[in-house]
């Protein structure tokens, strides 16, 4: 005799089948919208990448996907207008304004740099309002280094070290391969604020976790002005920020 | 008799360094020094920004603090280069400093009556020296936010208001101005570079008179171009020539003949936003080129100075940005590529990081065949306290109109990418420069805004007269010793416009070749001298000497080394 199960499982494995249903769906534009990329056809690309991101807004690895591909088509005001709608019907996905923010911050190397002011504000209130949804490593570790990229006259420098300090406190063993972009991130913190000798220890303590990192080991190699040349260098806003967050998959699990 | 004279100044002054050891071409040590002698030349004045009155005075203050600018010129033709330094204020005068032979300078602007031009309706912004009727005395053009004024020389020292029947009478924000013979009819035309649109800034009826955008604004003034028609009066071609449709903010204007055809062809510095070149069609008329040459852009272009920086006979292009802790935006040198493409090379060769540029000027100040750029800077050097922070709130708050003056706090006593230091880049003669600004002592921190390059003694060196705003200009004396050897030319247009703009010379000595464009003007709020300057290092002679006047003819002279040279179209050396 079969015992039936209360409504509210059964209302669960409902949600769940159509979770999954709609998890299958995004999957499947995902990997459609991949392969026309891949094939160049950007336009059948983006479309159905952007499907994929609308049935499943928290998924990293579609809006990252989406992201790089604008990124290579120059689509920059579309995939910021994309997310803004999105957001719309899903204020609460910490992960969709995490990747709202970066299509701003994507954008910001091809902006004239009074632009670029307005993109990296706009980006930095889309970063804060995902650590306040959901701190985590990321979120913390995102606007932390967003910190860092305005001017020291602004004085952002120190809340940037302090998101990163608290990033690197959720950072738990056993160790991901990308933790080691919060100590490179925090070193260079210290750095903009003059602790120096913090900023050494910082990068010292990550070479002990990740004693092949190269952008460690470049750092330790250089002091004084030749240190903080470096360090700004990498701050360009010309220059691209890396925002493909395609390492926390490939190397994290 | 010119080195009679010169060697009784340099005698006086106790700073005869002249070709004692010749530089050898291409060193890349330095020698070059130079000395303030403002103080000791009698030049005790200062410039003042205009004062506005009502609600929007500060910021409006704020965003047309330039108006420093100095014109070189010999106005009464003695052998020895004048100044026309210029005043913004209400009321201030404009200044001209008649060379008294001796190291000093005594303003004789009133009695010449060139000193007004800053009344209730109008702000004096830029000036310029030029022959516009071929008559052998240099006229002056004072360019203002208003309507300009153009003086006729009369000789003796006086000079003459004679705007009104000459046709310059549009109303325009005009801060730039130069001088060519676009159309080569033998007579100089004007091309205007306008700041604003022509809005009357000291009677504001709407306050959306600041730029729409500020990487790429469409609301500036453009630029106007006047054609000369030999009577004495200017007709407006802007439209004609193809000039109509630049609605950028532009800051600089400045002139060559880029593309080697024998026509100038002009690029446009503009603020908050995009640059232009335009090539000319030999025809009155000219084409936009920017796309392929340059492409657009998005700086705030403030300068436009034109030399051929390394020696491959091909005119190239210096721009300065603003580059400072919060914005990196490079200046520009755009290497002539010789096929209608310019690369910009700042970065590789050095030139990059001037600080919040203004007037580069272009000029070889140790005579080693090399010209070398000094560059000045510096915005607003105030109280500690920095504009930016308050500016910071306003530039990021969604959907702010950066048009409207109300829009903007009012900067009050806060100080913004001020105090820096001015840039001295030696060229090095291997395609790089390395900045020698502290060494050189020219390393100031005023406010910079106009450069004046000019042979103030006639020794063979060039000096540098440096403008600043609300501050008191800088005069600086070249006294590097072991300098190479030199020629001046002072070239006399008979076919061409008698002051040989646009006459280009060509020489060869010490295996090396060389070219300089004679100009009208180019460089922010600064004309430089209408001698045309050489260095050859340790040549002992010109192997060749071509000068390629506007009017089309092609002379080939012998000229004596470490002198000034006058040259007539036609006639070849004076004696």
């Amino acid at each position: 005799m079969t015992k039936r199960l209360p409504p509210l499982l059964i209302g669960f494995f409902l949600a769940a089948g159509g979770l999954s249903v709609a998890a299958a769906t995004a999957d499947a534009e995902f990997r459609q919208g991949m392969a026309a990329v891949q094939a160049n056809d950007f336009a059948t690309g983006l479309h159905y990448l952007e499907l994929a991101i609308a049935d499943d807004p928290d998924n990293l690895r579609y809006a990252s996907e989406y992201r790089q591909a604008v990124i290579r088509h120059k689509e920059f005001d579309r995939s910021i207008d994309f997310f803004g709608k999105l957001l719309v019907s899903h204020p609460a996905s910490a992960n969709l304004h995490l990747n709202y923010g970066f299509a701003y911050v994507d954008k910001i190397p091809v902006a004239g740099s009074i632009t670029q002011v307005i993109l990296a504000n706009t980006a930095l209130g889309e970063f804060i309002k995902a650590v306040d949804l959901q701190p985590s490593w990321i979120t913390y570790y995102t606007r932390g280094a967003s910190y860092l990229f305005w001017p020291k006259i602004f004085g952002k420098a120190s809340l940037g070290v302090a998101d990163l300090e608290k990033a690197l406190s959720l950072q738990k063993n056993p160790a991901k391969p990308y933790y080691v972009r919060t100590y490179v991130a925090l070193g260079d913190g210290y750095c903009k604020l003059d602790l120096l000798d913090r900023a050494r220890a910082t990068w010292q303590e990550g070479l002990r976790q990740f004693p092949n990192n190269a952008q460690l080991k470049d750092r330790l190699s250089l002091h004084g002005d030749e240190l903080v040349k470096y360090i700004e260098n990498g701050f360009d806003p010309n220059k691209r920020v890396d925002t493909d967050l395609r390492v926390i998959w490939s190397e994290g699990r | 008799m010119v080195r009679r004279t010169m060697i009784g100044f340099c005698a006086a002054l106790g700073l005869c360094f002249v070709s004692l050891a010749p530089a050898a071409l291409g060193g890349s040590g330095t020698n070059i020094r130079f000395e303030d002698i403002t103080a000791k030349a009698g030049i005790h004045i200062r410039h003042h920004i205009r004062t506005y009155h009502g609600k929007n005075a500060d910021v409006l203050r704020m965003f047309t603090g330039g108006g420093a600018a100095v014109a070189v010129g010999d106005y009464d033709n003695d052998g020895y280069e004048d100044l026309f330094i210029t005043d913004s204020e209400e009321g201030q005068p404009n200044h001209l400093f008649r060379n008294n032979h001796d190291g000093t300078f005594t303003d004789v602007a009133q009695e010449a009556g060139v000193a007004g031009g800053n009344d209730a309706s109008n702000i004096v912004s830029d000036a310029l020296w030029f022959d516009y009727d071929n008559d052998g005395l240099l006229d002056l053009l004072v360019a203002r936010f208003g309507t300009p004024i153009l003086y006729h020389n009369e000789g003796h020292g006086r000079f003459r208001d004679v705007t009104a029947g000459s046709g310059l009478n549009k109303f325009g924000n005009t801060i730039a101005v130069i001088t060519f013979d676009y159309d080569n009819d033998g007579y100089l035309d004007l091309l205007f570079g306008n700041y604003f649109q022509p809005a009357n800034l000291l009677d504001l009826k709407d306050p959306h008179v600041l730029p729409n955008n500020l990487d790429g604004a469409t609301n500036g003034g453009g630029v106007t171009l006047w054609h000369n028609m030999g009577n004495g009066t200017f007709e407006d071609v802007t439209l004609k020539a193809g000039l109509g449709k630049v609605t950028g903010w532009t800051l600089d204007v400045g002139h060559g003949d880029f593309n080697n055809d024998g026509l100038q062809d002009i690029y446009l510095a503009c603020d908050f936003g995009t640059d232009h070149m335009f090539l000319n069609n030999g025809d009155g008329t000219f084409r936009e080129v920017t796309e392929k040459a340059t492409g657009w852009d998005t700086k705030k272009g403030m300068n436009v100075d034109v030399a051929d920086y390394n020696n491959d006979g091909w005119l190239d292009i210096y721009v300065t940005n603003i580059y400072d802790d919060y914005m990196k935006e490079c200046a520009m040198l755009w290497q002539n590529m010789g096929d209608g493409t310019f690369t910009d090379v700042s970065q590789e060769v050095g030139v990059c990081d001037t600080g919040w540029g203004w007037a580069a000027k272009f000029g070889d100040f140790d005579n080693d065949g090399w010209q070398d750029l000094f560059v000045v800077n510096g915005l607003r050097s105030a109280g500690p306290e920095n504009y930016l922070t308050i500016l910071l709130p306003m530039i990021t708050k969604p959907g702010v109109d950066f048009s409207d003056v109300n829009s903007w706090p009012d900067i009050g006593n806060r100080s913004w990418s001020g105090f820096q230091k001015k840039r001295l880049f030696h060229n090095l003669g291997d395609g790089t420069f390395r900045e020698i600004g502290a060494d050189a002592g020219v390393d100031n921190d005023r406010d910079g805004r106009g450069i004046g390059v000019i042979d103030l003694d006639n020794d063979g060196l060039l000096d540098l007269v440096q403008t600043n705003a609300d501050q008191s200009p800088i005069v600086y004396h070249n006294v590097s010793q072991n300098t190479g050897n030199w020629i001046e030319l002072k070239l006399i247009g008979t076919k061409s416009n008698r002051d040989g703009i646009g006459a280009r010379v060509k020489v060869q000595a010490g295996g090396l070749t060389q070219i300089r464009e004679l100009d009208g003007g180019n460089g922010y709020a600064g004309e430089s001298s209408r001698r045309i300057h050489f260095g050859i290092g340790s040549a002992p002679k010109i192997d060749r000497l071509q000068i390629h006047w506007p009017s089309g003819r092609l002379e080939q002279l012998d000229v004596p080394i470490n002198r000034i040279s006058y040259v007539e179209e036609g006639r070849g050396l004076l004696k």
